[in-house]
């Protein structure tokens, strides 16, 4: 695109100048189309080759940031873990380390081991989303049901925990809203050993599917040090052969005290971005089980806040690995109850730079494949 | 976490910020004091250390000089990717704040390591994006990740980015005639 | 879902049948009779027992019992009955239904969800008639600057083809097949290569994006695949020497065709899946890139023609791979065969007062006929069929068998993805090609060796 600045307040709204030419096609695969998620891509083509594909973001845009800055530290939460619906767990853990920094509270042992349980079975519950859709857009009608259908199983762990099947505003700083219910560790146990059971049957319809391979495999190819350069993230990331997590880097809550091996791909192509989650949520069920086992049999699950919690005058950033990358949580705090500025470092917005750099050169029929291996949430990247 | 950790119950008081080096546990701020001096021993009136706590650290630059110091950080040190852009507004003091969060991901001894780089240009009561004195040099030849988050800072806030190839707007729609929305004055309906 | 029935009200009631009744009367005096008549204007009269059949005779004969069975009779083989009913478009239409609703359900099943349940008392068994019924009420939409003739016409000629081309499939023995063809498998290759041509007609002529790139991939598509469907046919037609569909099922009397020609049955089966743009080929479709490809802009009863036209297309190409390949009818009569005499004479009963016969002849009934209608009596090892009992026998092993190769059409919807379009023109144009040339070769050496064929062994 050309170098433009559009000053606001002058501007005649949607102008925008634009080359025609012969050849090339644009083409809007925009918020109403079965293959682009809520978000809208301007592509254009030449005959069956992308030429230059703009991601344009911002269909679901809410504001979270400036509505931040006008709620406090305890009314932030429902809204902040409305990008990911269904990943909210793991949408509010930065926040709520970074606050319980700010304000200085020590978390109780158990509230840790509950908050990394369901941190898990979110990270579970997004990947199934995703490969869902992952499986739709390829044409694969009976990758969209399984996941869908094995996801329920989770959901309605988390419903039985928090009473809501998705934005379950469960993490608040000091612990965790309410206790698990009182057979839980049983009743999770057996359907996470179910749940195991059912997604390694993915590999045989999926993963090793002759088709599947030939549409993924060596598309989209990003390798290490461009990974590393785009400063991309979370599964991309480790597809690429970079050995980054951070639960294992900088670990937080009790996952210094629990085993988790990281799953790294050295392909970069996109039959390697879409198998990572796979092997992560393999990785999940191991870690609930461990913390399962670990978790203190009895104890509080919440350290009491004085009412309107605040920080000092005062900074923090946390970051934790969500189902798409490193989420990270900016607050400066000016000794109110609301923060002065939040900011939000989401794994998608960090891995949509390397869409229109890899979709470059690209076939049309690729599209999907590479677009949606980018583990990219169109909501939880407008904020 | 190196804040006051040692008792349950919430304190009333905040936790003192004024004297970070002398913190309980030497090692940690040592490795991160050794990269920060790094900077500014290379740099040294043009940059000023914020804090270093223990995996993050803040360096407040001036706004000249900050293309020399992130090519500087980027060329010397292991950090090699801007995890984050944070545009901050500060009415009172007249000036915008615009963070960048620095990251490592191929050294191992510096993967629990945030760097934020941290500088101010000059705010105006009515902005006029792109053509008053809100202006940034972009990061993006050393940082190649901050294309993006630099184009949200640029609508959100008003700084305008030179030689960033595409000052566009990302995520607000395309007929906005407002002020930019992050910035204090824009009053969110009803609050 | 139960129906909570309203209070009742006599006058209601009366009304709503006086209102059915009106409006029953009326459709049938000023449509229902008039177009009978013209049917009938055109339909060439039969001649029963010296008697020019004519309509009004017609009527009065439905109520003399002697008669009716002759009556039927006729009906059953006229020309208007084969192309309504059996073995043209009702029959390919009962099929095509059966299909949609059994790979919903098929294919529920297999992803772990119910399918069609609601409608209709059994696990959902009226689905087709509400969607049909919902298709009929729906407006339909026409994209401002398309071209209207050719959008309006496409559909319709879309059912045509495929109407079409279940008119050269022979379902029975005994000749029934609506175009009894000397050629019909020519005319199959030629009514084949109908169809490219009105999808890309009916994409052109939607004037949108999404059409427009999906009528170029579905022509593509069907072009590069038609050359490896017809090759892969020829190899049977070397081996029968004939292109009567009717006679090349019955030279498989003895053994279907699919032993020698394995890799023809692969070929053939493969071009089938993409000239019916089935999944793993149905990137002319292909939802999540291009919208509906070229059925976008289609909407009400028009996507409902383009539907039924492309069930009517796989029945009949199921009924072509099993005619060709799997032996169309033939198969072991298991209707009892019953004593020549019984039918013809029948048997007197020993030992009864009165001397009664018992016999089985329906005069008239083409199911045991004494006169069978220049069908031959065939002889299975020493049992000898009546052309009546081959009939039904015939028809059953036709279905079960089209029933059968649908069933393998439909199953790779549940476990394969779309293929993307290189890919697709890469396996058009060289594999298939390559895999049917070995096949026509294995036919030419197995005629030249004198092994099959006309003058050969078997």
């Amino acid at each position: 695109m050309t170098e433009q600045v559009i000053p606001t307040k002058q501007m005649p709204p949607g102008l925008q100048v634009e080359n025609i030419d012969d050849r090339i096609m644009t083409l809007n695969v925009g918020p109403q189309h079965p293959g682009s998620g809520h978000m809208r891509i301007i592509v254009k083509i030449d005959g069956d080759y992308i030429v230059d594909a703009d991601p344009d973001p911002g269909y679901v845009h809410r504001g979270e940031e400036k509505m931040a800055e006008s709620r406090n530290y305890i009314t932030n939460i429902p809204h902040l873990e409305r990008p990911v619906i269904h990943d909210s767990c793991n949408i509010l853990y930065p926040y709520v380390l970074g606050v319980e920094d700010l304000v200085g509270i020590e978390v109780p042992e158990r509230a840790k081991y509950v908050r990394v349980i369901t941190a898990e079975l979110n990270r579970c519950i997004y990947i199934q989303y995703w490969l869902a859709i992952y499986g739709i857009f390829l044409g694969h009608s009976t990758m969209f049901m399984w996941p869908a259908g094995d996801r329920e199983l989770l959901i309605d762990l988390m419903e039985k925990i928090t009473g809501a099947r998705v934005t379950h505003a469960y993490f608040i700083p000091g612990g965790v809203r309410n206790d698990v219910p009182a057979n839980f560790e049983d009743v999770c146990l057996r359907q996470v050993n179910y749940f195991e059971k059912r997604i390694k049957e993915y590999a045989d319809i999926f993963y090793d599917n002759p088709i599947l391979k030939a549409r993924t495999e060596d598309t989209g190819v990003l390798s290490k040090e461009d990974a590393i350069r785009l400063g991309t993230t979370g599964s991309v990331l480790r597809a690429s052969g970079v050995d980054y997590d951070i639960r294992v880097k900088e670990p937080y809550d009790v996952y210094d005290e629990l085993d988790v091996h990281t799953n790294v791909l050295k392909a970069g192509d996109s039959y390697a971005r879409s198998k990572i989650p796979w092997l992560d949520m393999l990785e999940s069920c191991n870690i609930i089980r461990q913390a399962l086992e670990k978790m203190p049999k009895s104890g509080s699950i919440r350290t009491k806040l004085k009412p309107n919690p605040k920080g000092g005058d005062d900074e923090v950033y946390r970051r934790v690995e969500s189902g798409r990358g490193a989420a990270g949580c900016h607050i400066i705090s000016k000794s109110k109850p609301e923060p002065y500025r939040l900011k939000l470092s989401v794994g998608s917005f960090r891995n949509l730079i390397a869409l229109p750099y890899l979709l470059k050169g690209e076939k049309l029929g690729n599209m999907p494949a590479v677009y949606w291996s980018l583990n990219y949430w169109p909501v939880e990247a407008d904020r | 976490m190196s804040k006051a950790e040692t008792t349950p119950p919430p304190k009333a008081t905040p936790p003192p910020k004024a004297t970070p080096p002398e913190k309980t546990e030497p090692p940690a701020p040592a490795f991160e004091k050794s990269y920060v001096d790094q900077i500014t021993n290379q740099f040294s009136d043009d940059v000023e250390v914020e804090y270093i706590k223990e995996n993050r650290t803040r360096v407040n630059v001036k706004k000249e000089k900050i293309a020399e110091v992130a090519k500087f950080i980027k060329d010397n040190t292991p950090f090699d990717h801007a995890e984050s852009v944070t545009g901050v507004d500060f009415p009172e003091d007249k000036e915008i704040g615009v963070v960048y969060h620095l990251g490592s991901y191929t050294d191992d001894t510096y993967s629990k390591q945030v760097l934020a780089l941290a500088t101010r240009v000059p705010r105006e009561e009515n902005p006029n994006p792109g053509n008053d004195s809100t202006k940034l040099p972009s990061l993006r030849d050393m940082f190649y990740s901050v294309e993006f988050h630099e184009r949200e800072v640029f609508e959100m806030l008003g700084v305008y980015f030179e030689s960033h190839p595409d000052n566009r707007r990302l995520l607000l729609p395309e007929d906005w005639a407002d002020l930019p929305p992050l910035r204090k004055d824009f009053r969110n309906k009803g609050r | 879902m139960s129906v909570i029935a309203p209070k009742f009200r006599l006058g209601y009631f009366l009304k709503a049948i006086f209102d059915n009744a009106f409006w029953i009367l009326t459709l049938v005096t000023l449509a229902g009779i008039p177009a009978i008549q013209i049917a009938l204007f055109f339909m060439p009269l039969p001649v029963i027992d010296g008697e020019l059949l004519t309509a009004f005779l017609a009527f009065t004969w439905l109520f003399n019992p002697a008669m009716q069975i002759p009556l039927i009779k006729t009906l059953l083989y006229s020309d208007l009955f084969r192309i309504a009913a059996f073995p043209g478009f009702g029959f390919a239409a009962l099929i095509a239904a059966g299909t949609i609703f059994v790979e919903r359900k098929m294919l529920a099943k297999l992803q772990l969800r119910v399918g069609p349940f609601y409608c209709g008392k059994i696990e959902g068994i009226l689905q087709l008639a509400g969607d049909g019924l919902k298709l009929i009420s729906k407006e339909i939409i026409i994209p401002a600057k398309a071209d209207k003739p050719l959008f309006w016409a496409a559909p319709v000629l879309f059912v045509g083809t495929a109407a079409a081309f279940v008119a050269l499939i022979p379902v029975a023995p005994g000749g029934w097949v609506v175009a009894d063809l000397d050629v019909g498998l020519l005319a199959v290759f030629a009514v084949i290569g109908f169809f490219p041509i009105i999808t890309i007609l009916s994409a052109w002529s939607a004037n949108s994006k999404f059409p427009f790139i999906g009528g170029i991939r579905a022509l593509h598509q069907m072009v590069s695949f038609e050359i490896p469907l017809i090759l892969s046919l020829l190899g049977v037609v070397i081996l029968t020497g004939t292109l009567n569909l009717s006679e090349i099922v019955e030279s498989q009397s003895n053994f279907p065709w699919i032993i020698f020609m394995p890799i023809g049955a692969i070929v053939f089966f493969t071009t089938m899946l993409a000239e019916l743009e089935r999944i793993p080929f149905d990137l002319p479709e292909a939802e999540s890139e291009i919208v509906a490809g070229w059925l976008t802009e289609f909407s009400g009863m028009m996507y409902g023609l383009v539907q039924l036209g492309s069930y009517l297309k796989l029945y009949a190409f199921a009924a072509l791979f099993v005619i060709i390949f799997l032996g169309g009818w033939t198969g072991p009569v298991f209707w009892p065969p019953l004593d020549t005499e019984l039918i013809t004479e029948g048997v007197p009963i020993p030992n009864y007062v009165g001397d009664p016969i018992l016999t089985v002849a329906t005069p008239g009934l083409p199911l045991f006929d004494k006169d069978p209608n220049e069908w031959v009596l065939q002889e299975q090892g020493e049992l000898v069929y009546t052309s009546g009992q081959l009939l039904i026998s015939g028809v059953i092993w036709f279905v079960l068998k089209t029933v059968g190769v649908i069933f393998f059409i439909l199953l790779p919807r549940g476990v394969f993805p779309r293929i993307r379009l290189d890919m697709l023109l890469h396996i058009g144009w060289y594999k298939l090609i390559g895999l049917a040339f070995v096949n026509i070769f294995i036919a030419l050496g197995l005629v030249y060796a004198g092994v099959i064929g006309p003058g050969g062994i078997l």
